[in-house]
């Protein structure tokens, strides 16, 4: 089979409509008949089968994965003025979620993987730290023993942001089961999405699941009685049908990703470009396959030119937006994630591309030289 | 004869141009913010009379984002209605601020004579909550507004469409806060709500809050949350936008032939229906002695009515901490005795009016 011609898109979700219009528009009919819009059987049932994925006792549909992050924040007794230890090049809502609750982010530097790097962790613990999260970009999981092990020794709770990787293992473990909480997102870019915002947390502490699902529901018990204030975080009835049905796929869709990541794998051979191995440790869900290069923008307009398109997460690290200028954080502060921010580049790698697709992608980057 | 509470499966029984409408979009793909929420926010804006507005995840978010927006947070007070919903209080408790309260009138709103006297120098905002579809007199809050120089917030979340002298709820106050709930008049088929403003800048600092503090794809300038509206909604709202004033005027219509029937009984007592205020009734709430008598017999006859709400929130447990006791409020405690709601939406049938007057009237004829 000849490679399409055609530019090959960084993300796909028009095509998941296509594949998937004839079994969702009955499901969605099926909700908007019902009425059922908040709370409902869908939700019930993702909850719990999401927590058989992930390897927890609960979990708990909320609002967004924002959400879930300043929820478990909060729910595990993180307060105004607290610590909370954590990466500097994600997401910006990993950090948002922090200084959202009132806690200050302490940045700890990544490793060659983009990965928390867990031996620059002490040296960042004060007194007033209060948990540590770690954030598995990418779908890979950090290095989740030497954390944990940091968290047992200081006391610390630990928050996974697994917005990037459900599904993602570390030595057989779920991610989002290894942490005092996990963090989920489940939006339209996520590998199990939904037509819209939303997100979930999982936990084995039952604690923190009660305290989660009222605080998620304005913290009302039953309809007439409040005794913690909360706010509304659910995940819609709607989005949980949607994601209920594309959970049965989800599996797939991990599937599809790591054999496309697999031949990037072995397919790439170019000195300018780096990409970490996975690891015997790890089973990665590759939300995205990043490389690392130093003519990184070059490399973006060469695949561009050759009908690739790419992104990159993220240009900007977080230490360095307008936004963290009260931080006080500079320039050089966190080299590593510094360099990577100018380095790293991100190949289409969604269960959507075909073996043809990804083979032309292969053949083009080995071409590029500098 | 049955007389439901909620009519969302009528909503869906006559909508297939917008079930046309929500498989044309979940083919594009574009889920999050887009083409089809700008037009519900200008549509929006154009319908309540401000320059802008701004869908977010609910109610509870648009008020809390307001006030966010207006940098209020950890030892401010927000003054507020001693009988509202549990959402505007939860959204000043979670951001630290602390909410003084104010007793309502047989409105079912704050009584703007006993707001002066709980203004401190900490007071950065009223938050008045035009509740039920009433509103609070916005003449006299928008004069006290003006002389201590206190922005408000006006929580609309129940009164969409609501107006004194023609202007509408959401337009007097620095902003306004709607609900999209299912169960709000205007609804779409999730949590929503929208925040509405004349303020530019309080409008471009909401759309960044709402959207993790993003200036463009990689530029943060503040940091925000996610509080958006999501589109597939926006596009039920857009659908159900052009129907928002025959909603009204339905409900309106109903609710006046209620009035008409119910007070024909002694035991019933209509609550005062102001002539310059436009009462939009997302609550249909009368006074009825012997009320847990009547809710029971009506409960029982297929109607279901219901009290909103048994405990006003200044009793809630979750406000121990502010000292409030017993007889704070005797406007509001008063109301918790012998307030009951009815159904009044627009898809009731006049049977159904009629079975609900016939129903109270034969309750206190037995």
């Amino acid at each position: 089979m000849k490679a399409s011609k055609e530019r090959i898109p960084y993300v796909n979700i028009q095509q998941q409509w296509l594949d998937e219009r004839n079994e969702l528009l009955p499901i969605m009919e099926k909700i908007f008949t019902s009425a059922q819009f908040v709370g409902g059987e869908e939700i019930d049932k993702f909850e719990k089968n999401i927590a058989k994925l992930c390897g927890t006792k609960y979990a708990c549909a909320l609002n967004s994965g924002t959400d879930a992050l300043m929820i478990a924040l909060s729910m595990s007794g993180v307060r105004k003025g607290d610590e909370v230890i954590t990466p500097p090049n994600s997401f910006i809502a990993s950090t948002a979620a922090i200084v959202h609750i009132g806690a200050i982010p302490v940045f700890v530097d990544v490793l060659p993987d983009q990965n928390i790097d867990p031996s620059k962790i002490e040296a960042a613990i004060t007194e007033k730290t209060k948990a540590i999260m770690p954030v598995h970009l990418t779908g890979r999981m950090c290095d989740m023993d030497p954390i944990m092990h940091i968290a047992k020794k200081y006391n610390l709770v630990v928050i996974e942001d697994a917005a990037q990787s459900v599904g993602s293992k570390y030595k057989d473990k779920p991610s989002g089961s290894i942490g005092d909480v996990g963090c989920f997102s489940t939006h339209p870019l996520k590998n199990l999405n939904a037509c819209g915002d939303g997100g979930f947390l999982t936990t084995n502490n039952e604690s923190i699941f009660k305290k989660t699902k009222l605080y998620s529901n304005h913290g009302t018990a039953d309809r007439n009685v409040v005794d913690h204030f909360g706010c509304v975080s659910r995940m819609d009835n709607l989005q949980a049908a949607i994601l209920n049905f594309r959970l049965e796929k989800l599996e797939n869709v991990a599937e599809k990703r790591r054999n496309n990541a697999m031949s990037y794998h072995n397919g790439i051979k170019n000195k300018n470009l780096f990409f970490p191995k996975e690891s015997k440790d790890e089973y990665n869900t590759y939300h995205t396959f990043v490389v690392q290069t130093p003519y990184r923008d070059q490399l973006k307009e060469y695949l561009s030119l050759n009908g690739i398109d790419t992104a990159i997460h993220y240009p900007v690290p977080i230490h360095l937006q307008p936004a963290s200028k009260k931080l006080g954080y500079q320039i050089g502060d966190f080299p590593i994630t510094e360099k990577q921010s100018k380095e790293i580049l991100t190949l289409p790698v969604n269960q959507y591309i075909s073996k043809e697709d990804i083979e032309r992608i292969i053949k083009v980057i080995n071409k590029f030289h500098f | 004869m049955k007389v439901r509470y909620s009519y969302l499966p009528q909503q869906f029984e006559d909508c297939e141009d917008l079930w046309q409408d929500l498989k044309d979009f979940v083919a594009t793909g574009d889920f999050t913010l887009g083409e089809p929420l700008t037009r519900f926010e200008e549509s929006f804006a154009k319908l309540i009379g401000t320059k802008y507005a701004i869908g977010v995840n609910s109610g509870t978010d648009a008020i809390k984002l307001s006030l966010k927006a207006m940098n209020i947070g950890p030892g401010d007070e927000v003054i507020t209605a001693a009988n509202t919903y549990v959402a505007t209080v939860g959204a000043i408790c979670e951001l630290g601020a602390k909410p003084v309260f104010v007793d309502c009138n047989d409105t079912f709103c704050m009584d703007t004579a006993l707001v002066e006297e709980k203004i401190t120098k900490k007071t950065k905002a009223l938050l008045p909550v035009h509740y039920t579809g009433y509103m609070t007199d916005m003449r006299v809050l928008n004069r006290i507004s003006e002389k201590y120089n206190i922005p408000i917030v006006e929580d609309a979340c129940q009164s969409i469409l609501g107006a004194i002298e023609g202007k509408n709820a959401g337009t007097w106050g620095k902003a306004g806060a709607f609900s999209l709930h299912p169960l709000k008049n205007i609804n779409v088929w999730s949590d929503g709500g929208v925040i509405v403003t004349d303020d530019e800048e309080l409008y471009k600092t909401l759309r960044l809050l709402r959207n993790h503090g993003f200036e463009n794809r990689d530029t943060v300038v503040m940091m925000g949350c996610n509080s958006r509206l999501d589109t597939i909604q926006a596009v039920v709202g857009n659908w159900i936008l052009p129907q928002a004033k025959s909603i009204s005027d339905e409900r309106i219509k109903n609710a006046s032939y209620l009035d008409n029937g119910l007070q024909q009984v002694d035991e019933i007592t209509i609550p005062h229906r102001p002539k310059d205020f436009r009462l939009v009734f997302h609550l249909y709430i009368v006074f009825a002695k012997d009320r847990d008598g009547l809710l029971k017999h009506c409960i029982q006859k297929g109607i279901e009515a219901k009290i909103h709400y048994p405990i006003p929130i200044y009793k809630q447990s979750a406000l121990v901490h502010l000292g409030y006791k017993n007889g704070d409020f005797p406007v509001t405690d008063g109301h918790v005795e012998k307030i009951i709601t009815f159904p009044c939406d627009q898809h009731l049938e006049k049977a159904q009016l009629d079975f609900i007057i016939s129903t109270v009237t034969e309750y206190y004829e037995s």
